[in-house]
């Protein structure tokens, strides 16, 4: 058990899954507070030192994606959202609303690490300021000065909308980004709609670096919200 | 029809009586004022003046011109002379006559057109009054059967007949009676024996009304549809004049909109209810989702954990595995559960966009995956990307359903196949999801499909389901316009179910 200094905040009305929760994170060697409520949660941010918060969008007093914008006027902290699976829309935007990564219940005690690691991982990213020079997961790498892909150590070509794709992924590793994030980020705003263009351009990509294009090995779809390159 | 020709040869005898009578009388008073030594002319004008009342008192211009002529007549055979003949000595007469029937031709003309109108503007009133009345009364009415109340008397009253209505429902069939008045204060229901071919004729009508044995029928025209007919008796309806029969379209016309009226509000009722109900129903799904899911994932995650902390040899952690099997089955069952209740109201609206072919499949077969590890599944799809319109979320519970059936049927280590390929005749994309597992028995391929099926032969407890996973599939690929079958495979053992999706929205489904 290794001691962390991270202080996770799990915001989850149902008991039973605050304590499964709250255990596996002591288990990881996090410290960890807990809130019942929207308002609890809101009141605890502000008094104690948080870095992550692990936030239920079904909360009794009131709206989840509320305490996200709320949470998002004063502080770039963390957020993990977990939901129930039928609530698609209520991801994307709670994504699009600033969110960072969701969970669907139910969840595994290993899907919550890894999804807690990529996002304090991106944190500590953000607070260092260096330029990457290059990225690699499994046996595709990319360089980012030289703008090249590599697979297996030989290198592949791709139009130069495939590779901003790509390059976008890789600076978001283990992080779902959704459509229209990444409609904005690659072709400007005023795409904002034209979900087709991304399906073709993935495809195209898919082709170049998966085996096999329906059981992709990096780049994963989450139906309904947007894509996700593995960090494993 | 005779007791019609009765009283007008009454009519007939009446007019001629009362124009003799006023000629008689003229003459009489002529010969009076004759021996009294008054001057002709007096004579003429009391002529004139019989005609003029003849006109008065009888019943169109006949009688008039009559009078007119018996009085020319009459003046010739007993004022001029030679006396009680028709011929005339003084020419001079004749100008006197043909003054005289002049005049009298034009004023009992005048005096019947006079007449006339204010017989017409009597109606109109009448008409008007009758009007006022419907609509006033109309007006005042909450239901239906109150409406054809109101219009069956009224219409009753003003064309003195005993006049009926008879409505049909929303669906346009008629209704198995109609209101017929018995007299001035009583409305009985009738039974109408052949309503349904009553329709059809009202339906193909080209004339304003269907003459039936005992009624016409007016079509009551409401905004969308027929909402019912007035039903006049037959002998009435052949005497209504022009005038008449439009009165009474006017009347059928407020009745109509009364009707409309009452539909729209009934309408607008109805669907404030609905919406409660579905507020309601939305609410109730909602939280049976909550509440089932999130004890469940507790559960799960728990004894995962427990899992987590036991070795495996450890008799705990097949225990706490039971515990997790169990758990996640129960979750699996209350997602289909939703998925039925949704579908099978038929409330399920279709968010159908273009969807990659492989990344549906590929997160088919990325949860199957992670609840079945041991099995690798095998893909088959086009080199080039297909588009497919269709609710994604949907056709992956499809695809998991069917790859858990494979699972299930198949050993591990056996092969399990999905493909894809367009049917290019027919514009459809076909999604099979092959398994080599011992296939299906004959008996069972017809019913595979239905609620709460489960195949025979198998050891009950091993084989836990209860038939909704197919039944979802079913429906699912109904509603996206496809079709979804189940065969044994001819190339060896296993069984292969594969569905049809359309590859462009209709039009109809694009409005929706």
């Amino acid at each position: 058990m290794t001691l962390r200094n991270e202080k996770i905040l799990v915001v989850e009305d149902d008991t039973q899954i605050r304590n499964f929760i709250c255990y596996a994170l002591k288990q990881d060697g996090f410290q960890v507070e807990t809130a019942g409520t929207a308002q609890n949660a809101l009141s605890t941010l502000v008094s104690e030192p948080i870095d992550l918060m692990l936030l239920d969008l079904g909360l009794p007093d009131f709206d989840g994606m509320e305490v996200i914008t709320k949470v998002r006027s004063w502080s770039e902290l963390p957020i993990i959202v977990v939901s129930a699976r039928d609530q698609d829309k209520e991801k994307a935007l709670a994504l699009d609303n600033g969110a960072d990564d969701y969970l669907t219940k139910p969840f595994s005690a290993t899907e919550l690490m890894a999804r807690i690691r990529v996002a304090l991982r991106h944190l500590y990213k953000a607070g260092s300021h260096t330029e990457q020079k290059e990225a690699h997961v499994g046996d595709l790498s990319i360089d980012f000065e030289k703008r090249l892909v590599h697979l297996n150590g030989s290198e592949i070509h791709v139009t130069p909308l495939e590779y901003n794709l790509l390059a976008l992924f890789f600076k978001n590793i283990g992080k779902v980004l959704t459509t229209q994030y990444i409609l904005r980020e690659i072709y400007g705003i005023g795409y904002g709609t034209d979900t087709q263009a991304l399906r073709a351009l993935m495809a195209g990509l898919r082709r170049k670096i998966e085996k096999s294009p329906a059981k992709p090995r990096y780049i994963l779809t989450e139906i309904g919200v947007g894509y996700r390159l593995t960090d494993e | 029809m005779s007791e019609k020709i009765e009283s007008r040869k009454a009519q007939v005898l009446t007019c001629t009586l009362i124009t003799c009578c006023f000629i008689l009388i003229a003459t009489v008073t002529g010969w009076l004022f004759r021996s009294l030594r008054f001057p002709e002319t007096n004579i003429v004008v009391v002529y004139i003046l019989s005609v003029i009342l003849t006109a008065r008192f009888t019943k169109g211009y006949v009688y008039g011109i009559i009078a007119t002529i018996a009085a020319t007549a009459a003046f010739n055979y007993v004022f001029t002379d030679p006396y009680f003949t028709l011929s005339v000595n003084d020419p001079t007469y004749f100008i006197t006559f043909a003054i005289m029937t002049l005049t009298s031709i034009i004023t009992s003309a005048l005096t019947s057109k006079v007449k006339q109108n204010a017989l017409e503007a009597k109606e109109k009133e009448a008409e008007t009054t009758a009007l006022y009345q419907l609509t006033n009364h109309l007006a005042a009415t909450s239901d239906i059967d109150e409406i054809v109340n109101v219009a069956v008397n009224t219409i009753s009253k003003i064309f003195n007949c005993h006049a009926a209505c008879l409505c049909f429902d929303e669906s346009g069939i008629p209704e198995t009676g109609y209101i017929q008045q018995k007299n001035e204060h009583e409305l009985v229901r009738r039974h109408i024996k052949n309503g349904s071919e009553l329709r059809h004729n009202i339906d193909n009508l080209r004339t304003s009304y269907y003459a039936g044995e005992e009624f016409c029928d007016w079509p009551i025209h409401g905004q969308d549809s027929v909402l019912g007919t007035v039903r006049i008796p037959v002998e009435i309806n052949e005497q209504l004049s022009e005038e008449q029969k439009l009165l009474l379209h006017t009347m059928i016309e407020s009745t109509a909109m009364a009707m409309d009226r009452f539909h729209s509000v009934q309408e607008r009722l109805r669907s404030l209810e609905e919406a409660t109900q579905e507020r309601y129903r939305g609410n109730l799904l909602r939280a049976i989702s909550h509440d089932l899911r999130t004890p469940l994932s507790g559960i799960m995650g728990t004894s995962e954990m427990l899992m987590g902390m036991t070795e495996k040899n450890d008799e705990r952690y097949s225990l706490a595995e039971g515990i997790f099997k169990d758990a996640d089955w129960l979750h699996a069952l209350v997602e289909n559960i939703l998925n039925l209740t949704r579908l099978q109201e038929g409330k399920l609206i279709l968010d159908k966009q273009e969807e990659a072919v492989e990344e549906v499949i590929g997160s088919a077969i990325a949860i199957m995956a992670k609840r079945r590890p041991d099995y690798d599944i095998s893909v088959n799809i086009p080199d080039d990307v297909l588009l497919v319109p269709m609710d994604a979320r949907l056709i992956i519970q499809v695809l998991v359903n069917l790859l858990d059936n494979a699972v299930k049927h198949t050993p591990v280590g056996g092969d399990i196949t999905v493909s894809v390929w367009v049917e290019q005749g027919k514009n459809m994309a076909v999604f099979s999801v092959a398994d080599r597992g011992c296939g299906i028995a004959e008996k069972d391929i017809p019913r595979i499909f239905q609620v709460f099926y489960t195949t025979h032969g198998k050891d009950t407890d091993t084989q836990r389901g209860i038939g909704l996973g197919l039944a979802i599939c079913e429906s699912v690929i109904n509603a996206h316009g496809g079709t979804i079958t189940a065969r044994n495979r001819l190339d060896g053992a296993g069984a292969e179910f594969s569905f049809s999706l359309p590859m462009e929205v209709k039009q109809d489904d694009a409005q929706k």
